[in-house]
């Protein structure tokens, strides 16, 4: 056991997760018997449609997959299930946080989650406003250049990455002490 | 029949993966990553064959480019989901969902490597847009049904 000391760093979201913890929707969600694994089951079901879409697109911009469509058409097509994916995804794991707050705020393996999230994001608008504008050289047939390359490689790490530590979250409690 | 699962849950590989503490979390972990790989997969023809994007490809050429994909991702699934199974046997036989999940796996896979497949790698046309709509929705809650019987058996066992 690791003794981390999260709960010394977090005490402010503390305060936070304790005030989201009496709420009655909290207790309900903590205290119903089917509604949390429901919405695990959801919040599964959603990181398929997303993981499968985002995945598919980063395997087209490494070179490795589904090279016989365009890029801008693998994109184009597979955006809007992204979006509504992420946006079902958010919702079960907002309500997941919500139901158990006080799990979650001094888990070291959520935190390593949402940084995950967060620099993901941050690689996709990378993508977006620089090496998007080189499309235009590669978007049919030929393979993709380095930088649109790395995007991919680094999209499939990150989310690889929040897929395995959403999953070890509640592994944390017997690996580390916070 | 269950003596068999006893008799697994009792092998020494399966009881090592039990008494560690980090071998089983990261198998589930690669399992879940494997899941994304091979939903994209099929979610890709699907989406073709129910009309939502890729129109101007051939289906059959979309199909064949997430082969491979679907092919490794299956074999992926399968390489983290035995160790589970292994270490879990006893439970596992008793879990409804467990049986359901298997039999759901079983009709999902024959569907896909008959049916589907006839439709997705048939010339655009040949089956009316009905019927490819069909093929790719029953292909969509086939899979999702796997997936969430596999997430409930570790909740209700």
């Amino acid at each position: 056991m690791f003794d981390l000391a999260l709960g010394d760093y977090f005490a402010p979201l503390q305060n936070l997760a304790n005030y989201v913890s009496e709420l009655p929707t909290s207790v309900q969600l903590r205290e119903s018997q089917y509604v949390m694994p429901w919405v695990f089951v959801l919040h599964v079901v959603s990181m398929c449609m997303f993981a499968g879409t985002i995945l598919m697109m980063d395997l087209r911009l490494l070179g490795v997959g589904h090279m016989q469509t365009p890029f801008s058409q693998v994109q184009r097509r597979l955006f809007p299930w992204q979006m509504a994916a992420m946006l079902f995804s958010s919702m079960t794991g907002l309500a997941l946080v919500w139901g158990n707050p006080l799990n979650y705020v001094v888990n070291i393996i959520f935190w390593v989650k949402m940084l995950a999230m967060l620099v993901a994001g941050l690689n996709a608008l990378a993508f977006h406003y620089i090496t998007e504008y080189t499309l235009v050289d590669w978007d049919a047939g030929q393979t993709p250049p380095a930088a649109a390359k790395l995007a991919g490689a680094l999209s499939i790490f990150l989310w690889a990455n929040v897929i395995v530590s959403g999953r070890l979250i509640p592994y944390a409690l017997t690996w580390f002490r916070s | 029949m269950e003596q068999y699962f006893i008799d697994i849950a009792a092998w020494p590989v399966s009881r090592a993966i039990n008494e560690s503490s980090w071998i089983f979390p990261l198998v589930q972990a690669f399992h879940l990553v494997s899941l994304g790989f091979l939903a994209g997969s099929i979610l890709m023809v699907d989406l073709r064959l129910l009309g939502k994007g890729f129109s101007k490809q051939p289906t059959a050429r979309v199909a064949r480019d997430a082969r491979p994909w679907l092919i490794g991702s299956l074999f992926a699934m399968v390489v983290t989901g035995v160790p589970q199974f292994m270490s879990l046997a006893t439970k596992e036989y008793d879990s409804p969902y467990f049986r359901w999940k298997m039999l759901l796996l079983l009709i999902a896979l024959i569907f896909t490597f008959t049916v589907r497949k006839l439709v997705a790698y048939a010339p655009d046309g040949r089956f009316g847009g009905g019927i490819s709509k069909l093929v790719a929705l029953v292909s969509i809650g086939l899979w999702t049904s796997v997936a969430i019987n596999g997430r409930l058996i570790g909740f209700f066992s």
